[in-house]
């Protein structure tokens, strides 16, 4: 190619670049408006994520494994019947044998449709059993989340009010959250065709409400606050207070911000 | 002078023009908020939030039934939301006219059966054992357990 700058030329290239960097706040505009005209919102108006921080806190000790929050959780999400995005596990724990020294016998997990209906008696005698409970499980929305780590869209994210949240319109389904969460809290959601999970009632936190669980829950085994705003004689600080709290599987450094209180050995 | 050669020049300016192109469509596809508060879309949490609530909670039941919860908080049920044992109340706030369905006192079984995963500080009956043939509301008092009807 020869060299052959002409006058008229380099002119003409100018005119391009300038013309483009004046076309920009232009098509910005233009994106702005095309992007409010898809959006419609009934959001709660006067909500910011950043002054909030939400925590939930279980009781072990005072779950009666009635079922009540994992019923209340389906109805207000409209869970599909399979999928679960809070259950109850009953544990129960036989006696060791006779002289063999050890401290516990077997351990028997059991969640018959997440507890959904309460549980029925257990087929372990009771004379055989050392000690049962029940333990309330969901998202543990974690501060430092496996699940958001490996989206490749950014559809799955922790919020600054630190809850882990689905981005549905961004989701492609992919499933590798589901396979990261090293709790087994998400499921996919065949309604949807995307990822699915506890949001702890965003809906429901973000108007003032607390989440479905925490509100139907007859026993407070479930204790739910803001960190950020802690309200006059706050359960959440109290129970805090006056409680070892500890995360699940807090050794793999995810950071819950689902605390349990009084957790026993077995449970993970 | 050195020359470049032109396939060189044409391959140059095709990757110019996919890199602009690039830089284009990602300005015009990228949704406005996503950035905003991380990689992930900011508008996100607009449209989870804007669902409507399904229980009406607590509070909402307050606004008109003061006297009931004030009472009730007084009680050993004083924890209890009051969806919990009268069921979803959102058709009712909406429209009072519209009435909850009765009670039933199965409810009561529900939590109150014994069982052994049970914790200690409930309290705990084996229904075919305890005054069966009656109605728990003959002897209890819901709101108020501890009184005798």
């Amino acid at each position: 190619m020869s060299e052959n700058i002409t006058r008229r030329g380099v002119l003409r290239n100018l005119a391009g670049i300038v013309g483009g960097i004046l076309a920009m706040p232009a098509g910005r505009t233009c994106k702005a408006a095309v992007q409010h005209g898809l959006a419609t919102s009934s959001a709660p108006k006067g909500y910011d994520p950043t002054k909030h921080k939400w925590l939930m806190a279980l009781d072990v000790d005072r779950c009666i494994g009635c079922g009540m929050c994992v019923e209340a959780c389906k109805a207000e999400n409209s869970v599909p019947q399979s999928n679960f995005r809070t259950w109850i596990e009953r544990y129960v724990i036989t006696r060791p044998k006779a002289g063999s020294g050890e401290s516990r016998g077997e351990t028997f997990v059991d969640s018959l449709n997440g507890g959904i209906a309460g549980f029925k008696p257990s087929l372990i005698p009771k004379e055989d059993i050392l000690k049962s409970f029940f333990v309330p499980k969901l998202c543990n929305q974690c501060e430092n989340s496996p699940c958001s780590q490996v989206c490749p869209v950014g559809a799955t994210f922790e919020s600054p009010d630190g809850v882990v949240l689905v981005d549905k319109n961004y989701c492609i389904g992919c499933g590798f959250c589901i396979q990261a969460c090293p709790y087994g809290c998400r499921f996919f959601n065949t309604t949807t065709n995307t990822a699915d999970k506890c949001t702890m009632c965003y809906h429901r936190i973000t108007r003032g409400l607390r989440p479905a669980c925490v509100e139907i829950c007859p026993s407070q085994a479930r204790i739910f606050g803001d960190m950020k705003n802690p309200i006059a004689d706050d359960p959440l600080q109290k129970f805090i207070e006056n409680n070892k709290t500890q995360g699940l599987k807090d050794h793999l450094g995810t950071k819950p911000r689902v605390r349990y209180a009084g957790l026993d050995e077995e449970v993970r | 002078m050195f020359k470049m050669p032109p396939q060189i020049i044409r391959l140059v300016l095709l990757t110019i023009g996919i890199v602009c192109a690039y830089f284009t469509a990602r300005y015009f596809l990228t949704p406005a908020s996503f950035g905003q508060y991380g990689h992930y879309r900011g508008n996100a949490l607009q449209e989870i939030a804007s669902r409507e609530p399904y229980w009406a909670g607590r509070k909402t039941c307050d606004t008109c039934h003061g006297e009931i919860v004030k009472k009730l908080a007084k009680a050993e049920h004083q924890g209890l939301s009051c969806e919990t044992c009268h069921g979803p109340s959102k058709v009712h706030v909406d429209n009072p006219e519209i009435k909850l369905p009765k009670m039933s006192y199965s409810q009561c079984v529900r939590c109150h059966e014994a069982s052994p995963s049970r914790p200690k500080w409930l309290h705990q009956i084996t229904p075919n054992k305890h005054y069966t043939g009656q109605v728990c509301s003959e002897c209890h008092v819901p709101h108020q357990p501890n009184e005798v009807p």
